[in-house]
């Protein structure tokens, strides 16, 4: 009896997906301008930094990053940014001051599965197009080939998933404190200036200085980019180098979805509903 | 009958920042800040019965919409309990939520870029809804509110009004037990008016579904309510049958007459108040329990091409029934208590 009453549930959830993720690629299908802009956008910062790294390292090398090495990890920059990057805490603001979040909280969905949707519906097919990109690139340019080594590229998708879903959730509960705070979004574009230096957005974490490496290692910033970036360009090679990774993520994943669960239920019981 | 919405002195107070004008305030109210709790509703009590509609009257920012968030679940009330559809709204979960519906007339969601029909299919998933169901209720949802053109364009493409029906048809595919409107006709023309408090009536019978909406067009109450609930300030000031409302607020009958001779306003006086004379159009106000006698009697002694005998303005008894509770309300309800910092 509970395992049919289970089984139903499974699959009312995955009709609702699949719903969802339909209806989030149809309403992306009409922006499709855009989308190649804000592509062109994304790309644009990592290449920046591979332009003002490439100068630097010249016919050397930068604390053991030559050309070739800054040029595959800004490419896994590129892809792994694309995969990461978080919108969410601009919407729930608009949702939440311009009364949208109303309807949304009266269906028997919890809104974060249309916002999971959003991102799924989104980043799948242009992390391929900036994968594809890069495959591309690696026939005319041998730097920027990563050996293709089948146990790594599985750990890298397993690192890039557990990185979007902690930039998603740290996004997501952010974005939630509009139920108290008009300045949400501001504080997300804190932590996104923050990340620049500390999760390996514009040099590689080894390049920054000791002091400013320690202080990272305790935030979420380098398990979101720089880690899933080493992951995929071979950087990481050690056991000991992996379980670190891997247990810093899960160990944030597992912060960031109980700050949501707060912050979701508070909000909840301290939401205003605009209007009226 | 067993009622499908009860709430029990049901009380919403806000804490609102209070901040002077100016830099100065601006500044002052950054250093202390001060907050002013703002009672939006006060003690409300009513239960409707199942299959009954209900329209809640009352001026902007009475707390028409935030008893109707309260009832449904979105906002927590301060004080006072709910059961809507045999749940508490707030912990009804997923179950109570398939039960209603929250149509709110300056919100949609409808996806903008996408046909309604996206929505619709998106609406099944979620509500759960057998494909069976959803067959027979989006055609008959097509039929009713006439959105067989409509169904295949973008939203944004769509008039206010076809905008509106569709928006209807997306929140009933569910077949919800209990329907919350919130001003589901407003700025529509009149044909779309129309069409959706036909809708909502047919709607009502053939499902037995439950109706509390709130409306700023009387043509919306008196086709879809016989009761009302008129709050202001918070209170809920009446709860009752809108014609005795309409007795007790204003005990007169309008006569509309078309004369079909020159008639003196003088002559008209004598069957009653001359409230209006531009002939061959004048109305005369007349005690309700006399109008018919003064209608035959009009009609026998006057040359009448037509006459009618008509309520005043439901308008109008709605302003003078606000105007009697301003003036019992001494205390303005809305401001209860001003201090420092929310507790």
């Amino acid at each position: 009896m509970i395992v049919a009453l289970e089984r139903r549930a499974i699959a009312t959830w995955g009709r609702q997906y699949a719903a969802l993720l339909r209806t989030a690629f149809l309403v992306d299908l009409q922006y499709r301008s855009s989308i190649v802009i804000w592509l062109f956008w994304g790309v644009t910062e990592p290449v920046i930094s591979l332009g003002i790294w490439w100068a630097i390292a010249g016919g050397g090398a930068v604390d053991g990053y030559t050309r070739d090495a800054f040029a595959r990890y800004f490419f896994g920059v590129a892809l792994v940014n694309q995969a990461t990057l978080t919108w969410d805490a601009w919407n729930i603001d608009r949702w939440i001051r311009e009364g949208e979040m109303n309807y949304r909280l009266t269906r028997p969905l919890a809104p974060i599965h249309e916002a999971i949707a959003d991102n799924i519906a989104y980043k799948a097919p242009t992390t391929t197009i900036i994968f594809l990109g890069w495959i591309v690139a690696a026939v005319f340019w041998p730097a920027v080939r990563v050996p293709f080594e089948p146990t790594r590229w599985a750990l890298a998708i397993l690192a890039i998933v557990l990185a979007a879903a902690i930039r998603f959730l740290n996004g997501y509960a952010s974005g939630l404190l509009a139920f108290w705070t008009t300045r949400a979004t501001a504080l997300v574009e804190l932590q996104f200036g923050i990340s620049l230096f500390l999760s390996g957005r514009i040099a590689p974490l080894s390049l920054l200085p000791p002091g400013v490496v320690h202080v990272a290692r305790y935030l979420w910033f380098p398990y979101v980019l720089s880690f899933p970036v080493e992951v995929l360009t071979g950087s990481v090679t050690t056991a000991a180098e992996y379980w670190r990774g891997f247990g810093g993520q899960l160990a944030w994943l597992v912060v960031w979805a109980a700050l949501y669960l707060i912050v979701w239920m508070r909000g909840r019981r301290r939401y205003g509903a605009v209007g009226g | 009958m067993p009622n499908a919405i009860v709430a029990t002195g049901l009380s919403k107070t806000y804490d609102v920042k209070v901040r002077d004008p100016g830099v100065g305030g601006a500044i002052a109210a950054l250093a202390r800040p001060r907050y002013r709790k703002v009672r939006a509703v006060a003690d409300v009590s009513f239960s409707i019965e199942r299959g009954h509609a209900v329209a809640f009257l009352g001026p902007n920012g009475a707390g028409k919409t935030t008893t109707l968030k309260m009832l449904t679940g979105l906002l927590f009330p301060s004080a006072g309990r709910a059961e809507v559809a045999g749940y508490d709204p707030w912990e009804g979960g997923n179950a109570f939520r398939r039960r209603i519906a929250f149509v709110l007339g300056n919100k949609q969601q409808l996806f903008w870029d996408l046909p309604p029909e996206e929505t619709f299919r998106l609406n099944r998933a979620i509500y759960d809804v057998s494909l069976a169901d959803y067959t027979a209720r989006r055609a008959e949802l097509i039929e009713l509110l006439v959105l067989g053109h409509l169904i295949d364009k973008p939203t944004r493409q769509l008039s206010l009004g076809e905008r509106m029906k569709c928006e209807l048809a997306a929140a009933l595919l569910h077949q919800p037990e209990v329907l919350f409107l919130d001003e589901p006709t407003l700025g529509l023309d009149l044909e779309a008016q129309q069409t959706i408090r036909d809708f909502l009536g047919t709607y009502r019978e053939r499902y037995g579904a439950t109706i509390l909406l709130t409306s700023h067009y009387m043509a919306d109450v008196t086709a879809l309510a016989s009761r009302v609930m008129i709050i202001n300030r918070g209170r809920l000031l009446y709860d009752g049958e809108l014609s005795a409302l309409v007795a007790r607020i204003a005990p007169i009958k309008r006569i509309e007459l078309v004369l079909s001779e020159p008639t003196s306003r003088a002559r008209l006086a004598e069957y009653g108040a001359v409230a209006h004379y531009a002939p061959p159009r004048a109305t005369l106000e007349v005690p309700r329990e006399t109008a018919a006698t003064a209608s035959t009697r009009l009609l026998a002694e006057l040359a009448v091409a037509d006459l009618s005998i008509q309520d005043p303005p439901i308008e109008e008894v709605i302003r003078i029934a606000f105007g009697e509770a301003e003036g019992e309300d001494e205390e303005p309800a809305s401001r209860v208590d001003e201090r420092r910092a929310p507790p």
